[in-house]
């Protein structure tokens, strides 16, 4: 559906580039999601997906038509639910829905009926003659989401969707964003949340200092990435045992313990014998595949939050 | 698309409360309470000033001069027993004083005696109230003193020509209605809120770029054209309601509360118009780039009103233009916000026609262009 190639970027006043050669697709039916720390280009990608910023070199194509072309024509096919709130909060929730109903196609009935099935949708029914600015974080979220859903969009770009929200909105958020992709969206959800991504997104696309780390599907990126051991032994012994893991894969101290990465699950069973025959005590011990958090900062050698 | 902004930025501004305050109430305010308070400037009371006589002459030229006085000035208080407490005070606004041997000197040129008649005013008496009391004594005693003269001539002439009317006169050339407090501060003041749209418009163009809704709204398509035009047309409207009831305080509410009426006789409609649609383009233009500048909501709430008070204080709104000094009034050329008044004086005042306003039009279409494009080009990078 979205096909961006080799997308840079970069801001007039800056001295290194937003973006430099971005490429990655998004399909219809699916939810990608889009991981990177703060100034990895994620803010610059949505904006040129808004078409808030115009682009400096690079294709970015909706069914294979220019997102320019795509944008001029029907611009409601895209849609956001920015970070911020944005909407109008001296307005009602149901003047918001209208006042955004009313810059695209819609009007008369059609335009009404989209606005009832977006407050049903939203599950803010009961709020619609509320002032937006006296609704909860989370209200404000699922009203956020209301209007990006006005419009039918075929593209929705959710940027921290979830900042500042309770835990039920956040569920309730999570489900409902399931449930657009279930039934035909394409849709991109850039979160600094690991495990919120983890639980929805099909595939995932990593950037770092506006490039591209690494993508594709999720489980197999999790399995490509090894195995990881935790390891913390008794005494003051971390410096003996990082050197004599070594030869197993690669060792970082982690707190008390070290962390290693497995090349192959069978080298664990020789890694056990290696400490025991070192006389070493172990006193936490943790194994499987790293997650998305520990994959990323094994790519990029610092954390997603920095 | 255009519809659906200007009915949104309409739904906002209607709840935007402070902002409507600021819009309408506040010029309202300042409408009654300036024109009050200035009254006397325009048409000094000299009639109503409560005064005294104390004659220590009792003779007949003292006599005359208090009546002659009476005439003009209107009749005297009693005389309170501490009467200099009472000037001093304000209670009295002056006192006549007729020494004993005033009438002698006035009827014997030969007298050596140095009685006068002397005007004796509380501490506080405008300046030019004083200088016109003080005149007015001198011509009478100017008066009778010639009087007194051709008296004792052998010819015998006519002297009561020399009470009445004499052969001189002084009017204001106009052929519009007489300049009032009501006249002059009307359109001040219609100036002053017309430009307060500044912190209005941009108040509300920051929280929507600051919310994100701006993003919302260009991702949706809008254009910055149809953004900036989105906002340009509903308060336009809403200067023509500001200008509608500011008028309608001065021809109606002013007179019911013991103001003097704002005239529209003769008013050429066209002209005042032309002059609105002139100031209201060039305020919401300012507002604009005002709004395209600022970053934040308080920047925004502080830099309106301040260029708002200065152009107003510069531009001869606030203090009006003839009673500065030399120096002032050229500065205040250059308030957008005195182009404005001076077309509209010239309208409410003068009975300008559309083409006496032109100058006025053209340095606030100016100002408006100059403005739109500093906006416009601001708008671009900021979104």
């Amino acid at each position: 559906m979205l096909a961006i190639r080799n997308l840079s970027f970069r801001y007039l006043t800056a001295n290194v580039a937003a973006l430099t050669e971005v490429s990655f697709e998004a399909r219809r039916g699916e939810v990608l999601g889009l991981l990177g720390p703060n100034g990895a280009g994620k803010t610059t990608l949505i904006a040129h997906l808004s078409g808030l910023l115009p682009m400096q070199s690079g294709d970015i194509t909706i069914d294979q038509q220019p997102l320019a072309a795509v944008r001029a024509r029907q611009p409601t096919r895209i849609a956001v639910a920015p970070q911020e709130y944005a909407f109008y909060p001296s307005l009602s929730v149901a003047e918001n829905l209208a006042c955004f109903a009313g810059l695209g196609s819609l009007s008369g009935s059609d335009k009404k009926s989209r606005i009832a099935e977006c407050l049903v949708f939203s599950q803010l029914e009961r709020y619609a003659s509320v002032h937006a600015d006296r609704l909860s974080g989370g209200l404000k979220r699922r009203l956020n989401l209301a209007i990006a859903l006005l419009h039918r969009p075929e593209l929705l770009l959710f940027d921290e969707p979830t900042v500042g929200v309770d835990p039920q909105s956040r569920a309730f958020l999570l489900q409902a964003i399931k449930q657009l992709a279930q039934d035909g969206c394409a849709v991109i959800y850039t979160s600094h949340y690991m495990e919120e991504v983890e639980a929805i997104a099909d595939r995932v696309v990593i950037l770092d200092q506006g490039r591209v780390l690494i993508q594709g599907v999720l489980t197999e990126l999790l399995n490509a990435s090894g195995t990881l051991l935790q390891l913390a032994v008794e005494g003051d012994e971390s410096e003996r045992l990082q050197t004599l893991l070594s030869p197993f894969g690669e060792v970082t101290r982690q707190g008390a313990g070290v962390q290693l990465t497995l090349a192959s699950r069978r080298s664990f069973a020789a890694v056990i014998a290696a400490v025991n025959a070192a006389n070493l005590v172990a006193s936490h011990v943790r194994f499987g595949h790293a997650d998305l958090e520990q994959l990323f900062m094994s790519l990029t050698h610092h954390s997603l939050r920095d | 698309m255009l519809l659906a902004l200007m009915k949104k930025e309409l739904l906002a501004l209607s709840r935007d409360i402070h902002g409507m305050g600021a819009l309408f109430i506040m010029p309202m305010v300042f409408i009654i309470v300036m024109s009050m308070a200035l009254k006397d400037v325009y048409t000094p009371a000299t009639k109503s000033l409560a005064y005294a006589v104390v004659n220590q002459d009792q003779g007949k030229t003292a006599d005359k001069l208090i009546e002659r006085w009476a005439v003009e000035a209107g009749a005297a208080q009693s005389l309170p027993e501490q009467w200099q407490d009472e000037v001093r005070s304000g209670r009295l606004k002056y006192v006549l004083l007729v020494e004993a041997g005033f009438s002698k000197v006035m009827d014997d040129l030969a007298s050596k005696g140095e009685a006068k008649a002397r005007l004796i005013t509380e501490p506080g008496l405008d300046n030019s109230v004083f200088a016109t009391n003080r005149m007015r004594l001198l011509a009478i005693a100017a008066q009778l003193r010639v009087e007194g003269l051709l008296a004792k001539l052998p010819r015998k002439f006519n002297t009561s020509a020399l009470s009445g009317d004499a052969p001189v006169t002084a009017e204001r050339m106009s052929v519009g209605p007489r300049p009032t407090a009501v006249q002059q501060n009307v359109p001040a003041w219609l100036v002053f809120g017309m430009f307060f749209v500044v912190a209005s418009i941009a108040g509300l163009f920051v929280e929507e770029r600051a919310c994100g809704a701006l993003s919302r709204l260009r991702s949706l398509g809008a254009k910055p054209w149809q953004l900036i035009v989105s906002k340009i047309v509903p308060y336009l409207g809403v200067n023509g309601v500001q200008a509608a009831l500011m008028l309608a305080v001065g021809v109606w509410l002013m007179p019911e509360i013991g103001g003097e009426g704002l005239s529209l006789q003769g008013v050429h409609w066209g002209a005042l118009l032309l002059m609105l649609l002139a100031i209201s383009l060039a305020a919401v233009s300012l507002a604009l780039a005002v709004a395209c500048l600022v970053s934040t909501h308080a920047q925004a709430s502080t830099l309106g009103p301040i260029l708002n008070v200065l152009m107003a204080a510069l531009g001869g709104v606030m203090v009006p233009l003839f009673v500065m000094p030399a120096v002032m009034q050229k500065i205040a050329t250059y308030s957008p916000m005195n182009w404005g008044l001076e077309g509209l004086l010239n309208v409410l005042l003068r009975n300008g026609d559309v083409a006496s306003v032109l100058p006025q039009v053209g340095r606030l279409a100016g100002f408006s262009t100059l403005m739109l494009l500093t906006a416009f080009m601001l708008f671009r990078r900021r979104i």
